[in-house]
């Protein structure tokens, strides 16, 4: 009986195994006439909704222009969006759904860092090529052949304002206050590295992304006497909670901010005058560059609103072009598009000039900005 | 020294607003003996209907607070008559119990958030700014004196209510034993039903405060009653001034800890306190054995 028993038990979990790994590899090329299918994964809940939400639109106004021009050869390109929230778990799950159920052969995504480094192992492992227009932490440079980012890593986000700190501004002892996310820490280790390279010290507070009450941590760093406070958010909710329970303590402390805040004209009109000087490094948009212009027109027109956090809407726009033009030169085949994206050379999009390395990583950095009057200027020494 | 001040008074903060969490949890706890994982979203109901009202709406704040306190009431009443008085008639075990109101405070936030949004919001367009208190060289704003001052006030009230009064005997007396209360001829559901709705206004004040202070979210609620179930049973679960008492070693546990070793550790810290106390001293500080 127990044997019996074995026998079928061994039978379930073989048949498991192998329906598993066939559902897994087993996929060809699309080779079908319909629309083609392309996955996006942005956070559509949570504080980083606020980036999410415009990228769904932005994603999706640029699909619309390649339908109105006649898709690709003649076939529609359909956008299936899922909600990564911002975290690897749910990133992993909305991956595995749309690489085994909707079966795409390319994600545009995922958004934050903590969602790619974890779909990028379940997008590889199904031969499905992503190309991420938001996710900057150094860990995933050079991840694997099959994911691409057309924004650059925070490597050089980190290095730019760490040199500005250290030998423009003369700052020896530099403070973070972190939020324990993947790109938070990215950020951190990028700038420390560098920072500690050229002889200053950096102490960190990081806390977990629920906290919303930050006085200690302030009250803290304030008694360390730093130079400067670098605010390390994931979000710009989360900066603008700790930038509030600053204002109430009355420290006004020399900051530094990462590239998520100056995007976000509410937080920082409502904390202008804290913010005054505060030195953050954005990718930086070109106004004159008319594929951005027309950009700025077209989401205007289309949701009745400023185009918000604009570094990331241009890289977000161009991702979809960039697989379009994939798909027009190799087909809708994950890995032969991603081998693609890794030659992009010189390709004209609202970014300007892209270029992208063998390590998957665009030739373009961070530029220093300084924030005046509640708006993000370029900086000069 | 005046970082020492500043996170001493970021302790009674914390402590005056998990006392008040706390003290409501446990006397809800005392009457139904069984843990309302529940009570956290009376406080994210009424800072909602705070938002909502004054901030969406441009209703008086004074207004807007009381129907806040009011709504939290109504969903404690609410609760307790189609969750907790069916499963009680029952006989239910505590386990069921504690997994109804987990799915009654998921199904809640679920909402809020389907309404509202899971972003975080903030009531500072229309909190009155009193200006900062300095005290000894530390900060404290006009909304958290409001809470400093408010948990023993509570607590105050509590105590009237629990040793000066008719229905806070027949309340000691369910907490006692359910069971001889009723053969004694105290109605015993409607005595329950009414501890629920104080614990759920009280933490509806709880909730309103803390959305002043640091702004609001679905998920405040739960971390809220993270902080009052830990203080509850630090303090000892079903006593009220256990509560109170448990309520602020969390909060200085929490801040100090903070200062200490470092942001990331605070859950740990918190947690730690609760794992020690649940080897050693079970029952709790001012608990019975």
């Amino acid at each position: 009986m127990n044997k019996t028993w074995l026998a079928i038990g061994a039978i379930v979990v073989l048949g498991l195994i192998v329906w598993g790994v066939s559902s897994m590899g087993g996929k060809s090329a699309d080779t079908s006439t319909g629309p083609i299918k392309v996955g996006v994964i942005v956070p559509l809940t949570g504080d980083a909704a606020v980036y999410g939400e415009p990228g769904r639109n932005i994603t999706q106004l640029a699909v619309d222009e390649i339908n109105a021009a006649g898709g690709i050869n003649g076939r529609e390109m359909e956008l299936i969006v899922e909600d990564g929230k911002c975290n690897g778990q749910d990133a992993a799950s909305a991956t595995q759904k749309l690489v085994n159920v909707d079966k795409v052969q390319v994600i545009i995504g995922a958004f934050c860092s903590g969602e790619s480094l974890a779909a990028v192992p379940v997008a590889a492992s199904g031969k499905v090529a992503m190309i991420s227009p938001g996710s900057s932490s150094p860990k995933l440079t050079d991840v694997s052949p099959y994911f691409v980012r057309n924004y650059p890593s925070d490597a050089t986000q980190g290095s730019v304002l760490a040199n500005i700190a250290y030998t423009d501004k003369g700052y020896k002892k530099i403070a973070f206050i972190q939020e324990q996310t993947d790109y938070a820490a990215g950020v951190y280790t990028a700038f420390s590295n560098v920072f500690s390279g050229l002889g200053g010290t950096v102490t960190n507070e990081a806390f977990p992304t629920e906290t919303s009450d930050f006085r200690s941590i302030i009250s803290k760093v304030k008694g360390q006497n730093p130079d400067a406070v670098f605010i390390d958010t994931q979000t710009p909710a989360v900066t603008g909670r700790i930038l509030a329970q600053m204002e109430q303590l009355g420290w006004k402390p020399k900051l530094f901010v990462s590239d998520i805040l100056p995007g976000d004209t509410k937080t920082v009109e409502a904390h202008k005058a804290i913010l005054e000087g505060t030195l953050a490094a954005e990718v930086g948009v070109d106004p004159s560059n008319p594929k951005f212009a027309a950009l700025l027109v077209a989401y205007k027109a289309k949701y009745g609103v400023e185009l918000p956090f604009q570094s990331y809407a241009q890289t977000e726009y161009d991702s979809v072009y960039l697989v379009r033009d994939a798909i027009l030169a190799v087909g809708n085949d994950g890995t032969k598009v991603a081998a693609w994206l890794h030659t992009v050379k010189d390709w004209q999009g609202a970014a300007g000039s892209v270029t992208i390395g063998t390590n998957g990583d665009p030739v373009a950095g961070h530029r220093p900005e300084v924030i005046m009057a509640g708006k993000p200027v370029p900086y000069v020494k | 020294m005046d970082v020492l001040i500043q996170i001493i008074l970021n302790s009674v903060i914390a402590g005056s607003i998990y006392a008040l969490a706390a003290m409501g949890f446990n006397l809800i706890y005392g009457v139904s003996r069984s843990f309302n994982l529940a009570h956290g979203v009376f406080a994210s109901v009424a800072v909602y209907a705070v938002f909502f009202l004054a901030v969406q709406h441009a209703i008086l704040l004074p207004i807007a607070i009381a129907l806040g306190i009011f709504v939290a009431v109504f969903l404690g009443y609410v609760l307790e008559r189609s969750i907790f008085r069916p499963l009680r008639a029952k006989r239910a075990s505590n386990l069921v119990l504690l997994i109804a109101s987990l799915g009654a405070s998921i199904v809640v936030e679920a909402l809020i958030a389907i309404f509202f949004s899971s972003q975080f919001q903030t009531l500072s367009s229309v909190v009155p700014s009193f200006g900062a208190v300095r005290i000894f060289g530390g900060v404290l704003t006009g909304v958290q004196v409001v809470m400093i001052v408010s948990a023993p006030l509570v607590l105050a009230l509590f105590w009237l209510m629990l040793s000066h009064t008719r229905f806070g005997k027949a309340v000691r007396a369910v907490s006692d034993d359910e069971e001889v209360a009723k053969i004694v001829g105290i109605n015993t559901n409607a005595i329950i039903g009414v501890v629920f709705m104080i614990g759920a206004g009280v933490m509806g004040v709880a909730g309103i405060l803390t959305g002043f202070d640091t702004g609001l979210d679905p998920r405040m609620g739960f971390l809220l009653l993270l902080g009052a179930a830990i203080a509850s049973i630090i303090g000892g679960t079903g006593n009220v001034y256990g509560a109170f008492l448990g309520a602020f070693i969390l909060g200085f546990a929490e801040n100090f800890g903070v200062f200490f070793v470092s942001g990331e550790w605070k859950y740990a810290i918190a947690f730690s306190v609760l794992i020690l106390f649940l080897l050693f001293r079970p029952q709790g500080i001012l608990g019975k054995k």
